[in-house]
């Protein structure tokens, strides 16, 4: 790659996410090629007929916000692309767009003067774009980052290293004494352990070992396929690796899904991965339920809401399919040290208030690129207070502020639920003498359900001001609601009560663990005595799956993680994310309703 | 004294009746079509319209099919009806009585026969004027005795019979179709009336008079059958009929059982005996359908459930699932399934060049072990 380049511009605007760039249902179609002509299909369907290679994107800040889907750099990058210039990126997309080739330059200035289809010219040893007659300067690019693209990306760069053989890296953990150092947020405790450093800071680079990594089968033909690309022939440690079958199992796309379903098997067999499950539940869920991600630990999945196990203490983050396949075979992972941000939660949660009210007040504060690459830190009695399931709910939806992580102080509750002495955890805390950026006050006694509104999880109102609107479909469900907890607090809002006329009730058990519990103890049978229908544990209609789609103009309200345009229906149907109280509550009224009211 | 048939349309065959059905069915599957042509309900009372087939929703288009036949129901004051399972299989347990009429655009009311019920499958055009008018005009049609004899293998099903006495009985076409088989409990019953119509007889009924004059079938002498793929939709009818052994060994993908040959609690219990002690086999995805809410509720509380979860099978809502477009249990390319579902052609459960062939619950659990038939 030339280190001074042209290019004519595409010019996008603020919070361009993964769904924009590729929806979701168009991200498991098996064939890159085939998937590259829907890129930006709803925002600018022309895109990807006219593009010519050498094309610059130019946007706002928070481009590539949403999934981990890393086709979203894929299509991008075979459409041709390979270089954006915006404000800022969501740290999963700036991973992957290196690791597809794709340059990323970020400016803020240049958007004020350019209009799409003007030339821009890039300087990358001089650090400037110049559009216009205008110069801008751009951050430095790191070599080796600028080696991966060059290389063509990850891929070809990670083939490099396995035909020189791979050497791992020597590192030696930290002690327990040596963790117990004050004076550091909760994400550099967990990263300099893991990485056997003394010291770390915000912005250094760590090389670590995580201690699992998750698949799930959304890339499993994209991985197999890497691995294969890579010539992968084995992996670093199998006992490391878990594959779970959730967004494409049961099958339901048909042309897609039993792809997923046999490469996912493919894997498992050929690199001798014995920790599979089929079917058996939401990925993220299981992590924490199977006790693979462990307080004190370091997990990573290709997937964006990975960052659940933080409510455990363990640092979590998602990844693209190239990186780990890389990780597979070298069993290492870099990450940036993310600076972080303190949250007090003090006072206790009202009946009806949940956990997922706290979260949502709190993406609405901060907006959906308030934690851009940070860790979220969650102290203070309201956050001892909840339950581990309570905890998972917010460190889960942390990701949707752009956050690396979102992580909870380990305590009793958290030993208990691991079986784990706390005196091996307990250092998993925050620090006074810790910098934290910005530190957050929150009184939860006052707070009121709050939901996230038509059309982005940020646009969060309390529920006074969205009572009454009508409601089509009530799904309660995913890896930020599905729990038994959960379903507890719906059942016994519901029991003998039955769902509005015409409105549909969908109820997905996270996994099933939580399946069979919710029937031992009658939750399954108050749904269904109340008029709603029951799905086999898996990931659901919050990835937009065939389980309660809707069409134009309907409304849903969903216990889920994402209301991008598009995910529940079509671009025309209106999304609200609630806590289980409010959704329980709603189903039964038929629009929207303060479950405070009714309990 | 007069057939099944003539007593219930109250003519003897090849005269012109008209009555007065006591049920008119108009659901998500196929009947939801003549909604568009209806103008006006004359009986709003006796329209059921009945959520059970895409459920929950696969495809947007789905719920645009929900949106219309909820404002249809709200409009003309009719009965809407979701969240009860398989809607025929919910009418019968709790709604429909001996001696009624229902008329719907299925293809297995036949099944409330079993119910001493006539139940009559029409076109949509038919549907739509039946529900205008309230009446419905037919020829009576000629009835075919069917006579039953010994007792099934261990290992056969009444389905097998059902499939056996299909092929056995030659043409059925439009014909009336009345079994004679005491030693058929209720729920096999179902099972004879339900599969009568599949290969194009107009409705079915049982006798408890024995027949003088009737295809007679020793149940014991009964294989496991299967039938197979078929073209098309239209075709259907015509799909083949034959004995499991020839074609064991074909490998496949996948398995499900449901509606009210497989879903229902007799066959949900035989499914949870079957896997006692046995592996699904790696590869093979195995799909359990209940058929109506309460036959998943009696799952959950007998421990049947679990125990299918515990296997590895994916429970369904409880619903209509023997046509999946997209949702459940979805077949990728070429992917072959064991069903209970008697819609085989081409595409009923995916992609266009998937299979579908139609067994009883005791040949899909045994494919779920070995991944073949």
């Amino acid at each position: 790659m030339e280190k001074k380049f042209s290019g004519k511009i595409w010019k996008f605007g603020n919070d361009i996410d993964t769904d924009t760039i590729i929806p979701g249902k168009r991200g498991t179609i098996p064939d890159v090629e085939e998937m590259k002509k829907y890129a930006f299909e709803l925002l600018k369907p022309e895109f990807a007929s006219t593009v010519q290679p050498g094309d610059i994107l130019v946007a706002g800040t928070n481009f590539g916000c949403g999934s981990s889907r890393e086709q979203a750099a894929t299509v991008i990058a075979r459409n041709g692309v390979k270089c954006i210039i915006a404000k800022s990126y969501a740290r999963i997309f700036f991973r992957n767009a290196f690791n597809s080739g794709i340059l990323l330059l970020t400016c803020d200035g240049i958007q004020d003067i350019c209009e799409g289809g003007d030339i821009v010219t890039v300087d990358v040893d001089a650090g400037t774009v110049t559009v216009n007659g205008q110069t801008f300067r751009v951050g430095a690019i790191p070599e080796n980052l600028f080696n991966i693209v060059s290389n063509g990306g990850l891929i070809e760069d990670t083939k490099k290293r396995i035909a020189a053989g791979i050497k791992p890296s020597e590192i030696t953990p930290l002690t327990l004494e040596q963790c117990r150092k004050k004076g550091y947020t909760m994400a550099e405790k967990l990263l300099k352990k893991n990485a056997g450093k003394e010291h770390v800071e915000p912005g250094d680079i760590v090389i670590t070992k995580p201690d699992m990594l998750m698949i799930h089968d959304i890339y499993t033909t994209y991985l197999l396929n890497t691995l294969n690309a890579m010539g992968a022939e084995k992996i670093d440690d199998p006992d490391k690796v878990t594959i779970i079958f959730d967004h494409c199992m049961p099958t339901a796309v048909a042309k897609n899904d039993y792809d997923h379903y046999n490469a996912g098997l493919a894997i498992a067999e050929k690199y001798g991965i014995k920790k599979l499950h089929i079917g058996e539940g939401i990925c993220h869920t299981i992590m924490h339920e199977a006790k693979y991600a462990k307080p004190g630990g370091i997990a990573t999945a290709t997937d964006s809401h990975t960052t659940t196990y933080g409510g455990a203490g363990n640092f979590c983050s998602g990844i693209g399919t190239a990186e780990m396949a890389a990780a597979m075979i070298t069993g290492e992972l870099w990450f940036k040290v993310p600076s972080a941000i303190k949250i007090v939660l003090n006072g206790h949660l009202k009946d009806g208030v949940m956990s997922k009210d706290v979260i949502l007040r709190i993406l609405g504060d901060i907006k959906a690129d308030g934690g851009q690459y940070k860790s979220l830190e969650f102290t203070g009695p309201a956050a001892h207070e909840m339950s581990m399931e309570q905890r998972f709910t917010v460190a889960n939806m942390a990701l949707e502020a752009g956050a690396k992580c979102g992580l909870f102080e380990a305590d009793e509750k958290t030993a208990e639920y691991y079986g784990m002495p706390l005196e091996e955890i307990d250092w998993v805390c925050v620090d006074e003498e810790a910098k934290y950026e910005r530190t957050l006050v929150y009184d939860v006694s006052e707070l009121e359900p709050q939901l996230s509104c038509p059309q982005g999880v940020d646009n969060v109102h309390p529920v006074s001001e969205v009572e009454g609107t009508p409601i089509d479909e009530v799904y309660l469900g995913s890896c930020t609601n599905g729990s038994i907890e959960d379903l507890e607090v719906a059942a016994k809002i519901m029991k003998g009560k039955k769902v509005a006329e015409g409105l549909r009730f969908v109820v997905v058990p996270a996994t099933n663990t939580v399946f069979k519990q919710a029937i031992e103890r009658g939750y399954i049978k108050t749904f269904i005595e109340a008029g709603g229908v029951i799905s086999h544990p898996c990931c659901g209609l919050c990835c937009g799956m065939p389980y309660g789609l809707m069409t134009d103009d309907e409304r849903i309200l969903l216990t889920a993680n994402r209301n991008f345009i598009g995910r529940q229906g079509t671009k025309k149907t209106l999304s609200y994310l609630s806590s289980p109280a409010v959704a329980a509550a709603t189903a039964i009224a038929g629009v929207v309703t303060d479950p405070t009211k009714i309990m | 004294m007069g057939t099944f048939v003539e007593k219930m349309l109250g003519g003897a065959a090849g005269t012109v009746v008209t009555v007065i059905p006591d049920y008119i069915v108009i659901n998500d599957g196929v009947s939801h079509a003549a909604v568009e042509d209806i103008s006006t309900v004359a009986a709003p009372g006796k329209v059921l319209v009945i959520y059970d087939h895409d459920v929950p929703t696969g495809r947007p288009e789905a719920a645009a099919i929900l949106k219309k036949n909820l404002e249809f129901a709200k409009k003309y004051g009719c009965r809407y009806i979701q969240a009860k399972g398989v809607g025929y299989q919910y009418m019968l347990n709790e709604i429909v009585q001996p001696g009624q009429i229902v008329v719907g655009g299925g293809s297995h009311g036949s099944v409330f026969g079993a119910k001493g019920a006539l139940g009559i499958d029409v076109s949509i055009p038919e549907l739509a004027r039946v529900t205008e008018t309230g009446r419905y005009s037919i020829v009576v049609p000629e009835t075919v005795y069917v006579k039953l004899t010994g007792r099934l293998k261990d290992g056969v099903s009444m389905m097998d019979a059902a499939f056996a006495m299909l092929k056995g009985a030659g043409d059925l076409k439009r014909k009336a179709v009345e079994i004679y088989a005491p030693q058929a409990n209720q729920h096999e019953k179902e099972i004879l009336c339900g599969m009568a119509c599949i290969t194009g007889a107009y409705t079915a009924g049982m006798t408890q008079e024995e027949p003088l004059n009737a295809y007679e079938l020793d149940l014991g002498t009964v294989e496991p059958m299967v039938m197979l793929p078929c073209a098309d939709r239209k075709s259907q009818a015509q799909a083949q009929i034959t004995e499991k052994a020839s074609l064991a060994g074909k490998e496949l993908q996948a398995g499900q059982i449901g509606g009210f040959n497989g879903g229902t609690i007799e066959e949900l219990r035989k499914a949870a005996e079957l896997i006692e002690g046995k592996t699904l086999a790696r590869g093979f995805r195995l799909t359990v359908c209940p058929a109506t809410s309460e036959d998943y509720i009696k799952a959950c509380e007998e421990g049947i459930l679990a125990k299918l979860i515990d296997f590895g099978a994916q429970i369904s809502a409880a619903g209509e699932h023997s046509v999946v477009v997209q949702g459940p249990g979805a077949l990728g390319p070429k992917e072959r399934m064991i069903s209970t579902g008697l819609h085989t052609y081409f595409g009923a459960m995916g992609c266009e060049d998937s299979e579908v062939y139609s067994a009883s619950v005791e040949s899909v659990m045994a494919s779920a072990v070995t991944k073949q038939i």
